[in-house]
């Protein structure tokens, strides 16, 4: 703590930016789920969790701007003290300081809800630059990055797969679809969602780990955003999850199961029927 | 003025987006009480796009301005807010595309709005919206449901709705004023990026065989690569393996690469998310090969194999090579 003290306390470099990373713990993407009884969530015994993919380019590009241009980077994120190891992962990974807004839902399937919190406590961080990841793995609404812009009036860009600071603003490459990128300017303070492939996320290094291991973990509670719970953050609207279930599918493979060599015969034979094998 | 749906179109470079047409059919379905659909066009100088979209069985409002001749959150936001905030909907109709999910929630951040993106389905009921949605890799289907007297943003995933078809006449097509302050508008059009065409084209190619992160390793590509050559295919590939640059971006089949229709599609070890799924749905036969048979791919597969992809094709060469 003292060191950093000290190094705000030195003249900044030029461009010193103040880098917000909003992260987001999700459970892995790839196992297979199964609906609580009550049907109003996943049960969640057993998942394991991790830091959702798209946020991991959004610290990349964060802790690479860090050190191109100074600054400082804080991980914020929103979620039960399950999130710590990936706060810690992240410290590790160059991040400066950790905040975990203690909100304490599981699942926080309300993105507008999770916005308006993750914005109110954005506004007790200086930011010149926040980032987020375009779209979340568990959830995909891709909306939390433009609700926080929308809601603390910071001009934003999605999708963006390349940033460059110059003095006074920023230039950043957004993906469409088909492969056009479009390329446009903007004012710090801005708020960003970074594409996946945006960059190549860094490894931890060991001695990190072990720093990162120590390090403190700020966390807000609703009182420190002048709340007196989380439900009282005013919402325009009344959030339901109604159900969920097991997708119904629209159209299903014919599935081919057993033995490897049974089940290459099928496909070759399959391939030559339908006159795709070359002789 | 007030009720009804308000529609944004999105187009580029004088083409209305194919998402554009889903919308309009989305928003019809719907039960609507007073004032219908209404489809608004913003940009600059696209009366002529406008006029074509009234064909479409819905009134089409032209909001045009300088500062929309290219998007740019700030602009849109300004701009679909004053209309909005003048017609007082009960719902906004946005595409979940690049442009509709940089536009969609910053709109219901400033205007503090409701929002629910990624939708397959909705459904206005008495006093609320409920939307279908896939969560989790698509594994786990949600329905959702909002309640507000505020105008609900909703952005709806291209491909869940088949596209609105013409009708016979066209309907009124008015403009309508927008106000836009320049020194709000914070976020500049610099230029537009378009893939250098290099490589093999994937869009003409009549067989793909594409590898996702089933492969595990880059050297398995070479794998893929012989299989593929076997049946006189062309190798592509899901995401994943394009942001690893084990393939160039220009083998990418999905919604941010290529959209492809070959006759035959194999896809080894990818499991199928909707952002690969939008790009080869409309493949004349698609083979899967997966080892998760909960994978989203068999669903738009015709037929799918339960393998590993390093064990499967191994054997299928060892196949067609005594063949």
């Amino acid at each position: 703590m003292e060191n950093l003290e000290i190094s705000s306390a030195s003249p900044a470099p030029a461009v010193a930016l103040n880098l917000v990373v909003c992260l987001k713990q999700v459970p892995n993407p790839d196992l297979q789920f199964q609906v609580a009884p009550d049907g109003k969530d996943i049960k969640r015994e057993g998942l394991n969790y991790k830091v959702n993919g798209a946020d991991e380019y959004a610290l990349e590009e964060a802790v690479r701007l860090k050190e191109k241009h100074g600054g400082r980077v804080v991980v914020l994120t929103l979620g039960p003290k399950r999130t710590e190891p990936m706060l810690r992962e992240a410290l590790a990974k160059g991040a400066d300081e950790a905040v975990r807004v203690a909100y304490d839902d599981p699942a926080a399937f309300d993105v507008g809800k999770n916005a308006r919190i993750l914005a109110a406590a954005i506004r007790t961080l200086p930011h010149d630059l926040v980032l987020t990841g375009v779209q979340s793995d568990d959830y995909a609404y891709s909306a939390t990055g433009g609700l926080v812009a929308g809601l603390l009036g910071l001009p934003h860009a999605s999708v963006v797969t390349r940033v460059a600071v110059h003095d006074g603003d920023l230039e950043v490459a957004c993906e469409l679809e088909g492969g056009l990128e479009r390329v446009v300017a903007l004012p710090r303070p801005a708020l960003l969602t970074i594409q996946f492939g945006a960059n190549t996320p860094r490894y931890a290094p060991l001695p990190a780990i072990m720093k990162a291991a120590r390090q403190p973990i700020k966390e807000i509670g609703p009182a420190a955003l002048g709340l007196p719970g989380w439900d009282a953050i005013p919402l325009p609207y009344a959030f339901g999850v109604v159900r969920l279930s097991p997708p119904v599918a629209k159209g299903h493979a014919e599935l081919i199961t057993g033995p490897i060599p049974e089940q290459a015969k099928k496909l070759a034979q399959l391939l030559r029927e339908k006159g795709f094998v070359r002789r | 003025m007030a009720g009804g749906i308000l529609v944004i179109a999105e187009h580029l470079d004088g083409k209305v987006a194919p998402s554009t047409l889903e919308l309009i059919a989305a928003a019809t379905s719907l039960r609507v009480e007073r004032h219908g659909v209404r489809l608004v066009v913003f940009g600059h100088g696209v009366k002529e796009l406008a006029d074509h979209l009234a064909g479409y069985t819905v009134d089409v409002l032209v909001a045009e301005h300088p500062l929309l001749a290219e998007y740019t959150g700030d602009a849109y936001v300004q701009a679909v807010r004053g209309i909005v905030e003048s017609t007082n909907p009960r719902l906004v109709l946005i595409a979940h595309t690049a442009q509709g999910y940089d536009l969609a929630p910053a709109l219901a951040g400033a205007m503090d709005l409701p929002v629910l993106t990624n939708c397959l389905a909705i459904d206005l009921q008495e006093g609320r919206l409920v939307a279908a949605r896939r969560i989790l890799n698509e594994k786990v289907h949600v329905e959702v449901e909002v309640r507000s007297d505020r105008p609900i943003v909703v952005t709806m995933r291209p491909g869940a709705t088949p596209p609105q078809g013409t009708g016979r006449g066209t309907m009124s097509v008015t403009e309508v004023p927008v106000s836009i302050d320049p020194a709000a508008v914070r976020v500049k059009f610099v230029r537009m990026e378009r893939p250098e065409v290099a490589d093999i084209d994937l869009s003409s190619a009549d067989v793909i065989v594409s590898a996702g992160r089933g492969i595990q390793k880059k050297e398995n590509l070479r794998l893929v690569e012989e299989f593929a050559k076997a049946i006189g295919g062309v190798v592509g590939a899901s995401r994943p393996l394009t942001d690893l640059e084990w393939l160039p971006k220009t083998r990418q089949v999905g919604q941010s690469g290529k959209t492809v229709r070959p006759k035959l599609y194999v896809a080894c070890g990818i499991s199928g998310a909707m952002q690969h799924i939008a790009g080869m749905k409309d493949a004349g036969l698609i083979l899967a090969i997966n080892t998760d048979p909960t994978a989203p791919i068999f669903e738009v597969a015709h037929v799918g194999f339960v393998a590993n992809v390093l064990e499967l094709l191994p054997a299928v060469l060892k196949e067609l090579r005594a063949g």
